[in-house]
């Protein structure tokens, strides 16, 4: 008999009509506009509508998304701000798109620069997303965000982020990737543990040496 | 009645607020215009992708009344430049430009419709489709994410929403001019003419044309 496979293949779409409705009196009320409904709708128990409500409610993003790098800063106890940022430059040269622009600071007294940067412009309509500045800087001061909700009418200004528009604190990196902070401040604290433990070494081999030449020389007298 | 719609400048009496509401004739073209905005099919790039995406059931760009995809620019009141522009392709993108009735818009997607992204000084690409045509909406993006395309149309709505009856230029005395469309030319550089370009840069003009730049 010819047509069955049409009707077979109605009756998929006949049942995510039902499948809609059921879903619907399952979870009466609760099934748009929260995070938890989202989840359900979108996991393996979702059935029927699973269309993302966009303004309403956001697909979460995973930890690794990138999208517009923006620049890490740290506030000590009296809220004062220094970046991470070095100005050193290795983002931009690394940069396949070319979209980032380092301002350098110098100490106006004596001309010698200082590792911090004057201004930070990062074009994001140019940039490419791919993380490579966030990948390569040794200081851990450029990480890429999540945030893409970023369109606008002008391109020339809004576009065109300044170092106040990409500075952001650490607990924002913090909020948005806990896994890479983690491993981030893990590596720091090891980092700064052998650097004590070597210092503590030389420490020590510099008072054996001390204590040897001072024994040598009570042997010398003697 | 829509709460969006309705002007809270001119009080209703209780008992009539059930059935009457008062609006302007802007917020009623508006609120007409903005939810039905067709988009022309047209991809470039990988950014169709997303934007092929953001149309599927999952992101459901029907719920703004934007599924109607046109294939022909005689029926489209929005151009989404989505992806790489390359020089061969700008003039039929801004003869296409020109083929839609008023009133159109605009949105360049992505980094390479916008800005040129990682083509920009590229010897083939156009760095920004908004040196040919007027452009509305920029959403950046390498791609954008579907959600961040909806963004740009939510944009694009809210802009809009701001339009008035008397100054809209589609309403205006002068018939709108069409944009020049610029035609493909020889290269920029031609590297048998490095010594002759390198002896005319001095007596260059500032600002190049773009038609003749191409």
């Amino acid at each position: 008999m010819y047509g069955i496979g049409i009707i077979k293949g109605m009756g998929v779409t006949i049942k995510h009509l039902i499948d809609s409705f059921v879903d619907d009196m399952r979870f009466l009320g609760r099934r748009y506009y929260s995070d938890e409904s989202l989840n359900i709708r979108q996991g393996t128990e979702g059935r029927g509508v699973f269309t993302v409500q966009y303004p309403d409610e956001k697909l979460p993003v995973p930890e690794q998304f990138r999208f517009i790098p923006f620049l890490l800063y740290e506030t000590d106890d009296d809220g004062n701000k220094t970046d991470r940022c070095t100005s050193c430059g290795i983002c931009a040269k690394v940069c396949p798109p070319q979209c980032i622009w380092i301002e350098r600071s110098s100490d106006p007294e004596t001309g010698r620069p200082i590792p911090a940067p004057t201004n930070f412009f990062i074009d994001i309509d140019i940039c490419m997303n791919c993380g490579y500045c966030a990948e390569y800087c040794p200081f851990d001061a450029i990480k890429m965000d999540h945030d893409y909700e970023l369109a606008s009418y002008d391109r020339t200004e809004a576009h065109i982020f300044d170092k106040e528009r990409l500075d952001k604190p650490v607990e924002y990196y913090a909020s948005i990737r806990p896994n890479d902070y983690l491993v981030e401040e893990n590596a720091r604290a090891e980092e700064a543990a052998k650097k004590a433990a070597k210092k503590e070494a030389a420490a020590a081999k510099k008072a054996a040496k001390l204590a040897a030449k001072q024994a040598s020389e009570q042997a010398a007298a003697d | 009645m829509n709460d969006e719609l309705s002007n809270p400048d001119i009080p209703v009496p209780d008992e009539l607020q059930s059935t009457v509401t008062i609006t302007s004739l802007d917020k009623i073209y508006n609120w007409g215009r903005r939810s039905s905005i067709w988009p022309m099919v047209f991809g470039l790039a990988c950014c169709a992708i997303e934007m092929i995406c953001t149309a599927a059931s999952r992101f459901d760009i029907a719920r703004f009344g934007m599924e109607v995809f046109r294939a022909t620019p005689r029926q489209a009141d929005l151009m989404i430049v989505s992806g790489t522009v390359t020089k061969k392709m700008v003039p039929q993108i801004v003869r296409l430009f020109n083929q839609m009735p008023e009133p159109k818009y605009v949105m360049a997607m992505g980094a390479c419709a916008s800005g040129g992204g990682p083509f920009k000084e590229g010897y083939n690409v156009v760095s920004g489709i908004d040196k040919f045509v007027p452009v509305d909406v920029y959403v950046p993006g390498c791609p954008p994410t579907p959600q961040a395309l909806l963004h740009g149309l939510m944009k694009l709505q809210e802009k809009i929403d701001g339009q008035s009856l008397k100054s809209v230029r589609w309403y205006g005395q002068e018939a709108s001019e069409a944009v020049p469309v610029p035609v493909l030319g020889p290269d920029l550089l031609d590297p048998r003419q490095h010594a002759l370009l390198a002896q005319q840069a001095g007596q260059m003009p500032v600002n190049v044309d773009i038609e003749k730049d191409l």
